[in-house]
C-alpha cells in the first residue's frame, strides 16, 4: 500500500517535471521567434529597406538556430545545468538586445555588424535549447512521443509570438520593453527549473545570484525604456552619421562624407558644407554691403554661426548680438572643431554675444537700435516657428531697427514654396517696411529666398564688398533681384498670430515634396 | 522506463491552453499594471476655501461687531460685478466706497493662478470681441491696451497678442484630431446636413429682430425684444426645442450639449431653448481687424481682465471679510462684516449697499430684509458645480491631425476639453500647463455637489487622467503637476424660466433705493460681459436714484 502511494506519487511528479519543462518548450519558442521579430523590426526601422532586413534576419537566425543545434551534440555532462546555463544566456542576450542596439545605432562603426552578432548569437544559443532539453526528456518518453510533444509546443509557441507580437507587445510595450520582457521570462524559466529539479541543488545559489543581478538590471531597463528610446531615436541618413545628439529642443545629426558637412536638425537639412558660403554670403551682403556704417548687428536664430562669420567681414562691426533658441546648438558651433573650422570661431570672436533664449521674448523684452537685424529661422513647419514670421513679430522689429536700418528674413524657396515666400514679403510690408525681394541658387536647397526690407526705401547695390567672396559681387546681387515667371509674385495673406496662414501656406507648398 | 501518454490530446490542449493564458495574462499583466501610474503627480485641492462662505449657515456663531466704520457705499463681493460697480462710480465721482470680499482674492471665477511655466485661468478664460454698441466694455478694453485704437469706419483694432492665436481649435474624434469643434472628421453626410441646417438657424436667430426693433439676441442680454415671439423660448427645455425642429443627428446634438456645458455647465434637458440659442446668435462682435467669432484672450484667462478691473479700483479693498448680517437704518444699511484674518467682526455704515454677491448667498444675507415671496425666489437660482484643474506635463504625446491648438476638445467625453494655458504666450516653452474644465453636469447639481464634496483628489485625478489618456495615450507619465479647484456653484444655471421669469426680474429690484444688486446671476447668464454690465447697472442707479 505505502510502496504503491509512493510509487504512484512518484509517477505525478514525474509527469508533473516533463510536463514543467514542456511548458518551458512552449516559453523557449515563443521568445526565440520574438527575438527574431525584434531584430527584423528593429533594423527595418533603423536602416529601412523591411524587405531585406527581415529576409536576412530570418536567414541569419535559421541558420545560426542550425548552427546550434550542430553544436549540440558536443555538449554532455550535466545537461540540466546546461540547459540552465542556455536560458540564462538567451535570457541576457535576447533580453538586451533592443535595447543595445537601439543606443549602439550612433556610437558604433558597423552597426550590421553588431546587429548580426547579435541575431547569430541568439539563434545559436535559442538552437541549443531543444536538442538539449530533447535529451534531458528521451529516457522518459517514447521518441515518438517526444518528437511530437516537443515540436507541437513549439511551433504552438511560435504562432502566439507571431501574434502577440504585432497586435499586442509593439503598441503597448514598445521593443525595448518587449525584448526585456522576454528577456525576463527566460530568467524566470530557469528559476523554475532550478528549483523545482534536486540535481540542481549544487549551483543553485550561484546562479540564483546571477540572475537576480540581471533581473535587477532588467527591470532598471524597463523602467527607463523611454529615456533610452529617446536617447537613440534615429532616423536613416545617406551618409555616415559623424554626430547625433538630442537636445530638449530638437534633435542634431551631422553626417560626413568625403565631399561634404551636412547639418540635420530634426532630420531636415540646414546647410551643406559644399555650398553653404551660397546661402550665407547671399544672407548677409547684400544688405552689409549697403550700410557701410553699421556697428551693431543681431542675428536671430543662426546658431551656425556661418551668417556670423559672413558678418565679421566688415570691421567696423562693433558688436553682433546671436540669440538663438537652443544652447546645445551654439555649444556645438563653438566647440566642435570640424564645425568652427567651419564657422571661423566666428561665435568665439569677442565681438560676438551669444545668447539663449526665445527670440520673440527677448526682442519684445529689448530696446537696443541695431544698424541691420537678421531673421534666420527654420521654415515655418509649425505653429511655433510660424508666430517668428508674423506681421506682430516684424513690428517688434521695426521697433529695434534703426532708422536707416535693414532687416533680411530668410524666407524659404520661392520656386518650391511660392506662395510661403511672397507672404512673408506681403506680412513685412504689412508691419510698415519697403521690401527688396531676392533669391539665390544653393545646389543642395535649391532655389532659396530672402526678403530685405527697410523703413525708408534707402537700399542700394553700390557699396564695397570684402575681398574673398566666392558667390556674391554686384553682378549677382544685381541678378539676384529678377524673379523669372515661375517665381514671380502671387497674391496672399497677411500671416498674423491669430491666422497663421504662412504655416498652411508653406504645407501645402511643401506637400508634395514630403515623403 | 518511460511514462506513457505523459500527454494524451485533453491533457495536451489543456496544457497548450494554459500556456497560451500564462504568457498572455503575464503580457498583458506587463502592458497595464506599472504600479501607482498617479504616484509621480504633485498636488492637491488648491480651492476654494468653502468653510468661510459655510458660516453664514450659522451666522448667530460669528463674534458680534466691535467697531464700526461709515461709507457712502458699500459693496458686497468683489467679483467682476462687484469691481464694475466699484469702477462705475469712481467714473462717476463717487470715490468714498468701501468693497469687502468673502474669498481671499478678487475677480469671483475669473480667479487665475500661476506657476514656474505659466500663468492659468481657475475660471472663466476668455471673451469674444464685444459688440460695437457694447461702448462701455470698450471703452474698458481701450483704456487697457486691449483695443489699441479704431479705424477709418470706426472699428475697434485689436491687440495682436490677445485674440486668440492660431491655432485655436480641435476636437479628437473617431481616433484623429480634426481641425474645429463642430465635429466633422468620420461624420456622416446626413448629420453634417443637420449640423449645416442648424448653424442656418442660428444663422437667422442672429440676424433677427423682434417688433419693437431690439435685436433677438445681443449682450447683454437686457437690450434684446421683449418680442414674445423669441422670449417664450426660454418657457421650454432645449432639448425640447431640438426635437420639435427635427434635430436628431447625434453628433448635432454632442455639439449642442457640450455648448450648454462649456458655456452654462448645464446639459440640453436643463438649459431653456433661448439660452441655448443665445450662445450662438449673440456674439455680434465686429473689429478692424477680427471677426465675430474672434476671441480675446490671455494665459491667465479672465484673470486678466479681472486684475485690470482690480489695479484700476484701487483703494477701500478688503478680502476675506464675510459680510453676514445686513439691515437697513435711518439713514441707510448697516452690514455686520466678519473679518476672517483677525477672527473680529465690525459694523459698515453706509448710505447705500450694492449686494454684489450671488443670490445662493443671498436668501442668507437678506433673510431680515426682504419678504418671503422673494426669499423663496432666490431658492429658484440653480448652479452648475465645476471642476477645473491645472496640469502642468513636461512634454504632450503626439496623435494624428492638427497638433496642440488653444481648446482642445475630446468628443463624447464628461468634460469639456482643455486649453492650452500657454497658448498666448509668444515663448516657446516645452513644459505647458493644460488647464481642464469638467462640468458636472450629468446631474442635478445639487446631487452633484453632494457627490464632489465627497470626492477624493485621488479620485479627481483619476477621472481627469483617464479621459486626458483617452486623446493622448502616454500622457500620464508628461504629467508633472495637477491642481484642482471644486467649484461647487460654479456659473449660474439658465433653466428654462430663469432669464425671462419672474425670479430674475423680482432679484434684480432695489430695496428702498438703499440696497441695490449686481451679479452676472441676475443675468441668468455666466459671463464677464454681463457681471462687468450688472456692475454699471447697479451703480448708475445708486448714482441717479
Amino acid at each position: 500500500m505505502e510502496q504503491t502511494d509512493r510509487k504512484s506519487n512518484g509517477g505525478r511528479k514525474e509527469s508533473r517535471m516533463h510536463i514543467l519543462l514542456l511548458l518551458s518548450v512552449f516559453v523557449i519558442a515563443t521568445c526565440g521567434l520574438i527575438y527574431e521579430l525584434i531584430a527584423g523590426t528593429l533594423a527595418s526601422y533603423l536602416l529601412g529597406d523591411s524587405i531585406m532586413q527581415f529576409s536576412t534576419i530570418i536567414g541569419v537566425y535559421l541558420f545560426s538556430m542550425g548552427v546550434g543545434s550542430w553544436l549540440s551534440k558536443y555538449i554532455d555532462g550535466d545537461l540540466m545545468r546546461w540547459f540552465i546555463r542556455i536560458e540564462v544566456l538567451v535570457g541576457v542576450v535576447g533580453g538586451c538586445s533592443a535595447p543595445v542596439l537601439f543606443v549602439a545605432f550612433e556610437h558604433v562603426a558597423s552597426f550590421r555588424l553588431l546587429l548580426y552578432g547579435f541575431v547569430s548569437i541568439t539563434g545559436v544559443l535559442v538552437g541549443l535549447e531543444i536538442p538539449v532539453l530533447m535529451r534531458i526528456l528521451k529516457n522518459n518518453y517514447a521518441f515518438k512521443d517526444l518528437v511530437s510533444d516537443v515540436f507541437t509546443f513549439d511551433y504552438v509557441g511560435g504562432l502566439l509570438a507571431s501574434l502577440i507580437f504585432p497586435l499586442l507587445l509593439v503598441p503597448y510595450l514598445g521593443l525595448i520593453r518587449t525584448s526585456l520582457f522576454f528577456g525576463f521570462l527566460n530568467m524566470v524559466v530557469a528559476v523554475i527549473l532550478l528549483y523545482r529539479f534536486k540535481e540542481t541543488a549544487a549551483y543553485r545559489k550561484g546562479y540564483t545570484a546571477m540572475i537576480s543581478v540581471c533581473l535587477l538590471l532588467f527591470t532598471a531597463c524597463f523602467l527607463y525604456s523611454n529615456k533610452i528610446m529617446n536617447y537613440s531615436e534615429s532616423m536613416t541618413f545617406q551618409d555616415n552619421v559623424i554626430y547625433s545628439k538630442s537636445t530638449p529642443y530638437q534633435r542634431m545629426v551631422i553626417t560626413k562624407n568625403n565631399r561634404e558637412l551636412r547639418l540635420f536638425l530634426n532630420g531636415n537639412l540646414q546647410f551643406s558644407s559644399a555650398d553653404e558660403y551660397r546661402y550665407h554670403e547671399a544672407l548677409v551682403h547684400p544688405a552689409m554691403q549697403a550700410l557701410p556704417k553699421a556697428t551693431r548687428v543681431l542675428v536671430l536664430g543662426g546658431g551656425d554661426g556661418l551668417a556670423v562669420r559672413e558678418l565679421l567681414k566688415y570691421p567696423q562691426l562693433k558688436t553682433v548680438t546671436l540669440v538663438d533658441l537652443d544652447p546645445g546648438m551654439t555649444q556645438l558651433f563653438k566647440t566642435n572643431p570640424m564645425l568652427t573650422e567651419l564657422n571661423k570661431g566666428s561665435l568665439l570672436n569677442p565681438k560676438v554675444t551669444v545668447i539663449n533664449t526665445d527670440a520673440y521674448q527677448w526682442i519684445r523684452n529689448d530696446s537696443t537700435k541695431f544698424n541691420l537685424i537678421i531673421a534666420d529661422f527654420p521654415d515655418p513647419s509649425n505653429y511655433s516657428i510660424g508666430k517668428l514670421y508674423t506681421a506682430t513679430f516684424y513690428n517688434e522689429l521695426r521697433r529695434l531697427l534703426d532708422d536707416n536700418g535693414i532687416l533680411v528674413v530668410q524666407s524659404t524657396s520661392p520656386y518650391i514654396g511660392r506662395r510661403s515666400f511672397w507672404c512673408v514679403d506681403h506680412t513685412i510690408t504689412a508691419a510698415g517696411f519697403f521690401t527688396i525681394p531676392y533669391h539665390a541658387y544653393v545646389p543642395s536647397f535649391g532655389e532659396w529666398g530672402y526678403i530685405l526690407a527697410t523703413k525708408n526705401y534707402s537700399w542700394k547695390n553700390e557699396g564695397a564688398l570684402p575681398a574673398g567672396l566666392r558667390y556674391v559681387n554686384s553682378g549677382t546681387i544685381k541678378d539676384m533681384l529678377y524673379f523669372p515667371p515661375d517665381m514671380a509674385e502671387v497674391p496672399t495673406d497677411i500671416n498674423k498670430l491669430n491666422n497663421q496662414v504662412l504655416v498652411h501656406y508653406f504645407e501645402n507648398d511643401w506637400g508634395p515634396y514630403a515623403h | 522506463m518511460h511514462i506513457k501518454g505523459v500527454l494524451n490530446r485533453r491533457d495536451f490542449i489543456r496544457y497548450a491552453l494554459t500556456g497560451t493564458s500564462v504568457l498572455l495574462a503575464a503580457t498583458y499583466a506587463a502592458c497595464t499594471a506599472e504600479g501607482n501610474r498617479l504616484a509621480h503627480i504633485k498636488g492637491g485641492i488648491v480651492g476654494p476655501d468653502s468653510g468661510t462662505g459655510h458660516l453664514l449657515r450659522n451666522p448667530d456663531a460669528i463674534p458680534a461687531p466691535t467697531s464700526k466704520v461709515t461709507t457712502d457705499v458699500l459693496i458686497i463681493g468683489g467679483g467682476i460685478s462687484g469691481l464694475s460697480a466699484k469702477r462705475w462710480l469712481q467714473k462717476s465721482g463717487q470715490t468714498n466706497v468701501l468693497l469687502v470680499e468673502m474669498a481671499d482674492h478678487f475677480g469671483g471665477n475669473a480667479h487665475s493662478g500661476r506657476n514656474a511655466v505659466s500663468a492659468y485661468p481657475w475660471g472663466a478664460h476668455y471673451i469674444p470681441i464685444p459688440d460695437i454698441r457694447n461702448k462701455e466694455l470698450l471703452d474698458f478694453l481701450a483704456e487697457e491696451n486691449v483695443v489699441t485704437g479704431y479705424d477709418q469706419l470706426g472699428l475697434p483694432i485689436y491687440n495682436d497678442y490677445y485674440m486668440c492665436h492660431d491655432p485655436e481649435e480641435r476636437l479628437f474624434i473617431n481616433g484623429m484630431w480634426q481641425e474645429g469643434i463642430i465635429p466633422n472628421s468620420g461624420v456622416p453626410e446626413q448629420d453634417k446636413q443637420q449640423i449645416k441646417a442648424f448653424l442656418a438657424l442660428v444663422a437667422a436667430f442672429k440676424a433677427a429682430k423682434g417688433k419693437d426693433g431690439k435685436d433677438a439676441f445681443c449682450i447683454p442680454l437686457d437690450n434684446t425684444t421683449e418680442d414674445d415671439e423669441y422670449r417664450k423660448l426660454d418657457k421650454m427645455t432645449f432639448s425640447t426645442y431640438l426635437a420639435e425642429k427635427g434635430f436628431t443627428s447625434p453628433y448635432l446634438l454632442w455639439y449642442l450639449e457640450y455648448c450648454c456645458k462649456d458655456d452654462y455647465g448645464c446639459n440640453l434637458e436643463s438649459t431653456s431653448a433661448w439660452a441655448g440659442i443665445h450662445y450662438f446668435a449673440c456674439r455680434k462682435g465686429k473689429g478692424a481687424n477680427a471677426e465675430a467669432s474672434t476671441v480675446l484672450t490671455w494665459p491667465e484667462g479672465n484673470g486678466f481682465l479681472s486684475g485690470r478691473l482690480r489695479a484700476q479700483v484701487g483703494d477701500n479693498m478688503r478680502s476675506s471679510q464675510l459680510v453676514f448680517k445686513l439691515t437697513q437704518t435711518a439713514t441707510g444699511a448697516e452690514a455686520s462684516v466678519y473679518d476672517v484674518g483677525k477672527k473680529t467682526s465690525y459694523t459698515v455704515a453706509a448710505k447705500k449697499v450694492i449686494v454684489c454677491s450671488p443670490q445662493f448667498v443671498n436668501k442668507h444675507l437678506l433673510r431680515n430684509i426682504i419678504t418671503p415671496e422673494r426669499l423663496a425666489s432666490l431658492e429658484r437660482f440653480s448652479y452648475a458645480p465645476w471642476v477645473i484643474a491645472n496640469i502642468t506635463i513636461n512634454s504632450l504625446p503626439v496623435k494624428r491631425g492638427m497638433p496642440l491648438c488653444w481648446d482642445n476638445v475630446i468628443y463624447g467625453k464628461p468634460s469639456v476639453g482643455y486649453i492650452n494655458a500657454n497658448h498666448q504666450d509668444v515663448n516657446n516653452s516645452l513644459k505647458k500647463v493644460l488647464t481642464f474644465y469638467l462640468p458636472l453636469s450629468s446631474e442635478a447639481p445639487t446631487l452633484a455637489r453632494t457627490k464632489a464634496r465627497d470626492t477624493s483628489y485621488a479620485q479627481w485625478l483619476e477621472q481627469i487622467v483617464e479621459e486626458l489618456e483617452y486623446a493622448h495615450n502616454g500622457i500620464t507619465e508628461c504629467i508633472e503637476q495637477a491642481d484642482l479647484w471644486i467649484w461647487a456653484h460654479g456659473m449660474i444655471a439658465p433653466t428654462p424660466g430663469m432669464i425671462w421669469g419672474a425670479d430674475r426680474r423680482a432679484a434684480v429690484e432695489p430695496i428702498d433705493n438703499t440696497i441695490f444688486f449686481a451679479h452676472s446671476d441676475l443675468s441668468g447668464v455666466s459671463i464677464f460681459e454681463e457681471a462687468f454690465y450688472q456692475g454699471i447697472r447697479a451703480a448708475r442707479e445708486v448714482m441717479g436714484g
